[in-house]
């Protein structure tokens, strides 16, 4: 073949020697992480000019003039995204390069519209939600450091996911205990610890996720292959997904009587599509999507809160609706935000999100389209897409089945969470109260979010770092 | 603060926001739409699915002047006679294929291999395979049970011809163009 071997020879150089190809393969290899970290660092710069942007543009337009105290701390941050970046350089150097620069963008984008609301508002100092959740961010970044120092094998997860199924009942359990539970708008998923109030149900996602991940695995064979066959759906014997039903039957029970209708619908779709991920059996998808529509119909015939969310969502414009009390008014005014923002939106300070009640977390998305427009909203959820596919394709690349199973199930809680969510503030879906991950005022749902960053982070590295087969019986 | 410097700063931030989209966007290209096409050597594109064992590597090696050259071609120029993938032909993970790069495979049962094979009759370091002068040597790292080519014993490093069984514990491979 002589074609062959004269076009290999044509491409090497006379320098091109024994020697070259050992330095050249020990460059690669050196190299390789440091341009990942590069990419990174150079893509922190520009989110930095996006966060910091948003936050002095927000008081621009509200009050004609910056403010150089709150940018100041607000720079803090981007000295704990710095240390964040300095350790994944140090402890996950083959990291996904993408995941910390969207992450710290989308935080900075929520930081800059919370602290315009305040503004707006009035509110200075720890009453601030903007200063809260600039304190919650850097408290979640500390924690997601510590996540990836701590964990340098994922694995090692693998072998806590009976703690992890007991910690996320625990964490579900824990508003609803007397002494520290609290309600807030009807639903019972808070905690107060001291200064600050929690929503424990946002890190369960993580603890039962991990569960899932790890039953799944040692149980999908069976899952798959053992069981009776009933309308072309192989359904598993009961012993085989008894436990796992039990976990995700408590959770919804628990969340039906907090009365948390999204964290519910979330926890519904993650247990679904692990489920889907690790047999490959489509009947779960089509199984899962008749029961969730047969309740949901139940749901709103009987559940009086349930019936009001529906009519809302179907009569939004109806006077009667947008008057009453829990009707249509919230939603309509998110509506009419998005719609005066237009393609390119007023501008930061320049619209009146104020006006939508909780604009600064279930609708933030809302005040974002109202100041940002079409175009500001398509490039955020971009972002958000883009952060999802890079936990999938981590998913996707890794070799053992525990963490492609744990990367799918964590990557598709934030899918399915931003759907939820700005389904339902766009009117696509029955508006239910979930927050928009990264975006949103509130510490817990800050602090799960980038703890499971941290964990997409980390199993990144570990996926470029693996071996390239496991021959394991 | 003129109205005029307010949408010019707004322009300016959804511009940005775009920027930085398409940034990771470019940098994700590969992904997207797969790795950068690279000339390659005519023999890599029409790969047949299973090539005929190879007429040897001695007969291009021989006298041609292109032969001093081949072994320090760069990665990716898929040489002829050299095997390019690994196949496990027998053991938990059959007809499972490794591509294989310039860079040394090492095998056991340690995570850090490359190839992790785990089994009762694999050692934690079992051997490597490694690329010199063009060909893959197999080298066994001192294992308890052995490694064999072809039912032969590797005692020191060996080259591996193509399409020839490696028995490592319960997992036989062969190393194919």
């Amino acid at each position: 073949m002589p074609p062959n071997v004269s076009l290999p020879a044509g491409r090497t150089g006379p320098n091109d020697t024994g020697a070259g190809t050992l330095t050249s393969s020990i460059r690669i290899r050196l190299r390789t992480p440091a341009r990942l970290r590069n990419l990174e660092l150079f893509l922190l710069v520009l989110a930095g000019a996006l966060g910091l942007g948003a936050m002095a543009l927000g008081q621009l337009g509200m009050t004609g003039e910056t403010d150089a105290g709150i940018l100041w701390s607000f720079a803090i941050l981007g000295v704990f995204v710095l240390a964040f970046h300095v350790v994944l350089r140090v402890v996950a150097p083959n990291a996904d390069p993408f995941i910390l620069p969207i992450v710290s963008t989308l935080n900075g984008i929520g930081i800059g519209m919370i602290y315009r609301l305040d503004l707006y508002s009035g509110t200075t100092g720890w009453a601030s939600d903007g200063v809260r959740q600039i304190v919650w961010t850097a408290i979640a970044i500390a924690a997601a450091i510590a996540v990836v120092i701590a964990f340098r094998n994922h694995r090692v997860l693998q072998r806590y996911r009976y703690i992890a199924m007991f910690i996320g009942i625990v964490l579900l359990l824990l508003p609803l205990l007397p002494g520290i539970g609290r309600e807030v708008n009807g639903a019972r998923v808070w905690i107060n610890i001291g200064v600050a109030s929690f929503q424990p149900g946002e890190l369960a996602k993580i603890a039962l996720a991990v569960f899932f991940a790890g039953y799944l695995v040692t149980a999908r064979d069976t899952l798959s292959l053992v069981g009776k066959k009933v309308l072309g759906i192989r359904f598993p014997r009961m012993r085989d997904l008894g436990p796992i039903l039990v976990i995700w039957a408590a959770a919804m029970a628990v969340l039906v009587f907090q009365r948390d209708l999204g964290t519910s619908l979330l926890y519904f779709g993650l247990f679904l599509v692990m489920l889907y991920v690790a047999t490959a059996r489509v009947g779960w998808i089509i199984l899962g999507l008749v029961l969730f529509i047969g309740g949901a119909v139940v749901a709103s015939q009987t559940l009086g809160y349930v019936n009001g969310r529906f009519n809302a969502w179907l009569d939004a414009f109806n006077p009667a609706v947008y008057d009453s009390v829990g009707g249509s008014y919230q939603l309509v005014q998110g509506l009419f935000g998005m719609a005066s923002g237009g393609l390119l939106g007023n501008g930061w300070g320049l619209g009146r999100p104020d006006l939508t009640p909780l604009a600064k977390s279930d609708y933030i998305f809302a005040a974002l389209g109202e100041e940002l427009g079409l175009a500001g909203v398509f490039a955020i959820l971009a972002l958000m897409l883009i952060l999802v596919s890079r936990g999938f394709r981590i998913g996707f690349n890794g070799q053992d089945d525990f963490g492609r199973l744990l990367a799918v199930g964590l990557s598709f809680v934030i899918a399915l969470q931003v759907f939820i969510v700005i389904g339902g503030v766009t009117r696509v879906i029955p508006l239910t109260g979930l927050t928009t991950p990264f975006l949103a005022a509130g510490g817990s749902s800050l602090l799960a979010n980038w703890v499971i960053a941290a964990l997409l982070l980390r199993l990144s590295d570990t996926v470029r770092n693996q071996p390239r087969v496991v021959v394991s019986p | 603060m003129s109205e005029l410097t307010l949408l010019v700063l707004k322009l300016g931030f959804l511009v940005l926001l775009w920027v930085f989209v398409f940034m990771i966007v470019y940098a994700l290209r590969s992904d997207l739409f797969g790795p950068r096409a690279r000339r390659l050597p005519a023999s890599e594109t029409p790969a047949p699915p299973l090539p005929a064992p190879a007429p040897a590597p001695a007969p291009v090696a021989a006298g041609s002047p292109v032969a001093a050259s081949l072994p320090t071609a760069p990665i990716g120029s898929d040489q002829p006679a050299t095997a390019s993938r690994l196949v496990i032909t027998s053991g938990a993970k059959e007809g499972l294929e490794v591509p294989l790069t310039d860079e040394q495979l090492t095998i056991g049962r340690s995570s850090e291999s490359g190839l992790v094979i785990r089994d009762d009759y694999t050692s934690t370091h079992h051997a490597r395979l490694l690329r010199w002068k063009g060909e893959w040597m197999l080298e066994d790292l001192g294992s308890t049970n052995g490694t064999f080519i072809g039912g032969n014993r590797v005692t020191s490093p060996t080259a591996v011809p193509l399409n020839t069984p490696v028995k490592i514990g319960t997992t036989t491979f062969e190393l194919r163009r």
